[in-house]
């Protein structure tokens, strides 16, 4: 068994690109997800007629937007579809309307934002505070939904990486010869998980630190118990990688199995809160490893939950892990009947 | 060891690959398994060794019937496709099949390098065999059936794509270790290969046409050509 680990590890580092996939692709995704989601210094463009009350415009000036006074026979329509303005706001004796291009999130929120406090300035006792339990509002996107990312994305990348290369195990016949040593098939399948969970591991605990540390993402948390859930995250990916690749004929039917084990499992990462699922669907979540990992990554990173407060998560992927491992091993006989 | 297949049929499918082979290997013998492409060889190795499981009949190694676990360590099997590590070197290659094999620290090296010298990849056991040539690959592979030394070989078409004097070391290898009791099994479609054999089962549409020492076989046809024998086989096939 420590053979077979010495040898993938070998593999491995004989194979740069395998190593960049599994380094530098979550790396290069974090930071996109950084730069689209987390905070931005953007400034909204607001139009507003010449009709518009001077009481409100004069304290809206005030807040982090510009401004921009237009005619009244304007096209606001034609302003907004060619992004000269953001939002139009328009006020009469029914209140007042903000119109904007299409149902974008974070400039919607930041003009609202922006009114919301021109309102409270003008009138103290209409002003709305948000608060929340866990988390504040200040938060950005990309701190409330990072967690999904670390978590689909380190099941994707060594689900991906182990699967492929145990099927290439297979293609070239390597796998046959090595199933007529002496080797047992336990010893087979736990020295491919532990062999791919080392460089699991390591991934882990170079994104998770990235995170924390270049892009500043919000761990409310203890950044190790992360490290750790990433881990068992990931070798529940080599488990269902190496399932998936002892019923697949070649590469490419491995990768025909993405829509359907990894797709699914994203939409119920958390992206979606699965108690208002109609027909009971969020029950499919209890077969879904990525659902703990993702739930147990949310509650320690944004709720600041502690082991004690996980474990069950935690020990769910474990029973995952070792009931994948007992099928794999049985499932091996395809190539030894004993 | 002795090797003795009785009534082994199989089937893929509705297509019948072997059927009602009966045939015994003994020690100190080099068994060549004859037939073209298609005939049913290399299932009928793939029985031997216990990769596929036989519809009927039964398989037994030195008295235990197969599959089990101490027949597969007494067997060096070196199958037709390369099936070696494309992305370590040879000598890595070596040293994990050696450790599969149970061999270990000063033995284990020792083999490794007997073996490497044997198939002449010393100088390039620290190469990535992603970078070998197809005949080195080859000879890798067989360097990894006859690292644990083993009392049985099972060689399927062992020298295609070797050249003629690295072929000529690897017979003369095979006769060695065919000396010194071991039971060989290689399956070609080369007739002047099979002449190199003590015996020769020659196998034609999943039947086994013919099994006998090399010397008897060239006795019954004309020219002492083996492969008559198969023209012959096709002619009956067509009366029936």
């Amino acid at each position: 068994m420590i053979a077979l680990i010495i040898r993938i590890i070998k593999q491995m580092l004989n194979d740069r690109r395998s190593i960049a996939l599994l380094l530098l692709a979550p790396i290069l995704i974090m930071t996109l997800m950084y730069l689209l989601l987390g905070d931005s210094s953007y400034e909204p463009k607001i139009g507003v007629n010449d009709n518009f009350p001077q009481s409100i415009l004069s304290v809206l000036e005030k807040e982090d937007v510009t401004m921009i006074i237009l005619p009244d026979d304007e096209d606001m329509n034609a302003k907004l579809e060619n992004k000269e303005i953001d939002a139009m706001i328009t006020a009469d004796s029914q209140g007042m309307t903000i119109r904007m291009l299409e149902a974008d999130s974070v400039k919607a929120s930041k003009v609202t934002d922006a009114l919301k406090s021109a309102m409270a300035t003008i009138n103290p006792a209409a002003g709305m505070n948000l608060s929340f339990i866990y988390g504040d509002a200040q938060a950005s996107t990309f701190d409330n939904l990072g967690y999904i990312l670390l978590g689909v994305m380190s099941f994707f990348i060594v689900f991906l990486l182990s699967g492929v290369s145990f099927i290439r195990e297979q293609t070239t016949g390597t796998l046959e010869r090595l199933m007529l040593t002496p080797i047992k098939r336990y010893e087979v399948i736990s020295g491919y998980t532990l062999g791919f969970g080392m460089f699991a591991v390591i991934q882990s605990i170079v994104v998770v630190l990235y995170c924390q540390y270049i892009l500043n993402m919000q761990f409310t948390g203890s950044v190790l118990l992360c490290i750790l859930i990433m881990i068992l995250l990931a070798f529940a990916a080599v488990a269902t990688g190496t399932l998936i690749s002892i019923f697949a004929n070649n590469e490419f039917q491995v990768v025909q199995f993405i829509p359907i084990i990894i797709i699914p499992q994203i939409f119920f990462s958390g992206l979606i809160p699965v108690d208002t699922l109609p027909f009971h669907l969020g029950m499919l979540s209890y077969i879904m490893p990525i659902y703990y990992g993702c739930t147990a990554l949310h509650d320690v990173m944004l709720k600041g939950y502690d082991i004690g407060q996980i474990w069950n998560y935690l020990a769910a992927i474990l029973v995952f892990i070792v009931v994948l491992s007992v099928i794999n091993t049985f499932a091996l006989k395809k190539y030894r009947k004993m | 060891m002795k090797i003795q297949i009785s009534n082994i049929s199989k089937r893929f499918g509705k297509s019948i690959v072997l059927e009602n082979i009966n045939l015994n290997a003994y020690a100190g013998e080099i068994l060549c398994l004859l037939g073209p492409s298609g005939a049913g060889k290399t299932t009928l190795i793939r029985l031997i060794i216990g990769a596929v499981k036989a519809d009927t009949g039964t398989i037994i190694i030195d008295g235990k019937r197969i599959p089990n676990m101490d027949s597969i360590k007494t067997i060096g099997y070196m199958p037709q496709n390369d099936a070696v590590y494309n992305d370590i070197n040879g000598y890595d290659n070596l040293i994990f099949f050696g450790r599969m094999y149970g061999l270990k620290n000063k033995k284990l090296e020792q083999r490794v390098n007997e073996t490497l010298a044997l198939v002449n990849l010393t100088e390039d056991k620290n190469k990535l065999v992603s970078n070998y040539s197809g005949g080195m690959k080859k000879r890798l592979s067989l360097a990894i059936a006859l690292l644990h030394d083993p009392e049985i070989l099972i060689l399927d078409e062992p020298t295609v794509g070797v050249d003629p004097v690295l072929r000529k070391t690897i017979w003369d290898e095979f006769d060695l270790l065919c000396a010194a009791g071991k039971t060989i099994i290689i399956s070609t479609h080369v007739m002047d290969e099979a002449a190199k054999c003590q015996k020769a089962a020659l196998i034609y549409e999943g039947r086994l046409i013919i099994n006998d020492k090399v010397e008897t076989l060239k006795s019954k046809t004309k020219a002492g050509n083996l492969e008559d024998l198969f023209f012959d086989a096709q002619k009956d096939g067509e009366k029936v």
